[in-house]
């Protein structure tokens, strides 16, 4: 940045950025461009789907959630019609990008938890996550770690992040795909009572929505945990 | 197209400017800490989101990996080659090893085209 001479203070009034050019940022336009020119997509199809990408967030799941839990109509909605539930909160599956499904899923079920079971998604396979909905996965739900353990030792899984359930409530581990994806509906907590909607969807965090955590009154943000332990650490 | 069974389907052998890249080690973690940022993310994850559905919904006659496949190299060469690096920045040199070791972008290719896009940005 060039010298200039005024009387403002820089470090109050903007915010830090990295202010150098890294081989990362460069390697992912390179890719980018090569692809483009190649015909393999168009920049417009790129930026469409980094536009959905940026967009998405787990609060329409948390809405429906939250509005399932007050209306018992709305919940029958959602177990027995969910892609029509999905689109009462804002989410169309079958147009989330405006130009077609980022996935070729056929299928959206919600997994509704019972004090007697509760579910749990994973994808064994890959990562497919119902992201119109959810937004992007966090990296945990990724990692081999989560993926292969959580189908063998879910209650051991599940307890890394936090959550201990009860010997006699059941675990089910509901294996996504390309086709078909899941999210869960947890029960709704104690002291919500009079809660309105909007209050509600904000203690639905992700999480809970993959159902590696159980809403509470006052928890509004996702637990932090280190279910992957530090396989790549950075090196300073 | 797809992988066979799951596991790389892509040789992983060294692509010499993506080695180069992993040396210099400029991971969002220390870019971030080093100017005081706190964003979790680098700025260009999510074009590398919108990159990789580009890339499973292209219906080209190049290898180009499907979902399956590209996850599942992602997988191997995160957990081997790139081991050393934090996500996503293994996410993205995983990407870039598929597609130059599978012949959709040659490593010459590449590499004049990192070297002209640098030069562009710090222009």
């Amino acid at each position: 940045m060039a010298d200039h001479d005024h009387d403002h203070d820089h470090d109050r009034t903007v915010k830090p950025m990295v202010d150098e050019v890294t081989d990362f940022e460069v390697l992912e336009i390179a890719l980018r461009e090569l692809c483009i020119e190649k015909g393999i997509f168009t920049a417009e199809e790129h930026r469409r789907f980094t536009e959905f990408a940026e967009q998405i967030g787990p609060t329409p799941a948390a809405r429906l959630v939250a509005r399932s839990w007050l209306d018992p109509d709305f919940k029958a909605l959602a177990v027995a019609d969910p892609m029509a539930a999905s689109k009462e909160v804002g989410v169309d599956w079958l147009e989330p990008t405006g130009f077609g499904t980022p996935s070729d899923f056929t299928a959206f079920e919600i997994l509704v938890d019972t004090p007697t079971v509760h579910h749990v998604i994973v994808c064994a396979l890959c990562s497919c996550y119902p992201r119109p909905i959810l937004g992007n996965s966090p990296e945990w739900y990724r990692t081999p770690n989560y993926r292969r353990r959580l189908v063998r030792y879910p209650r051991q899984v599940l307890s890394e992040f936090g959550l201990y359930l009860d010997e006699d409530v059941e675990i089910r581990v509901q294996d996504s795909n390309q086709k078909h994806r899941f999210m869960v509906m947890p029960m709704r907590p104690e002291n919500t009572d009079d809660w309105t909607e909007d209050q509600l969807t904000e203690i639905v965090t992700r999480d809970c929505l993959i159902g590696v955590a159980l809403p509470r009154a006052g928890v509004t943000t996702n637990v932090v945990v280190a279910t992957r332990p530090a396989l790549h650490p950075v090196g300073e | 197209m797809a992988a066979e069974g799951g596991g790389s389907s892509v040789p992983d052998t060294d692509v010499a400017v993506l080695r180069e890249i992993v040396t210099q080690n400029q991971v969002w973690p220390r870019m971030a800490a080093k100017y005081g940022v706190d964003n979790p993310v680098p700025p260009w994850k999510t074009s590398l989101d919108g990159l990789c559905d580009a890339l499973d919904h292209c219906a080209s006659d190049a290898d180009v990996p499907d979902f399956r496949a590209r996850r599942d190299e992602e997988d191997a060469l995160s957990a081997t080659l790139y081991s050393g690096l934090p996500y996503p920045e293994s996410q993205l040199v995983s990407l870039a090893h598929s597609l130059v070791r599978r012949g959709v972008i040659t490593e010459p290719e590449l590499i004049q085209r990192l070297s002209a896009v640098r030069a562009r940005l710090e222009g």
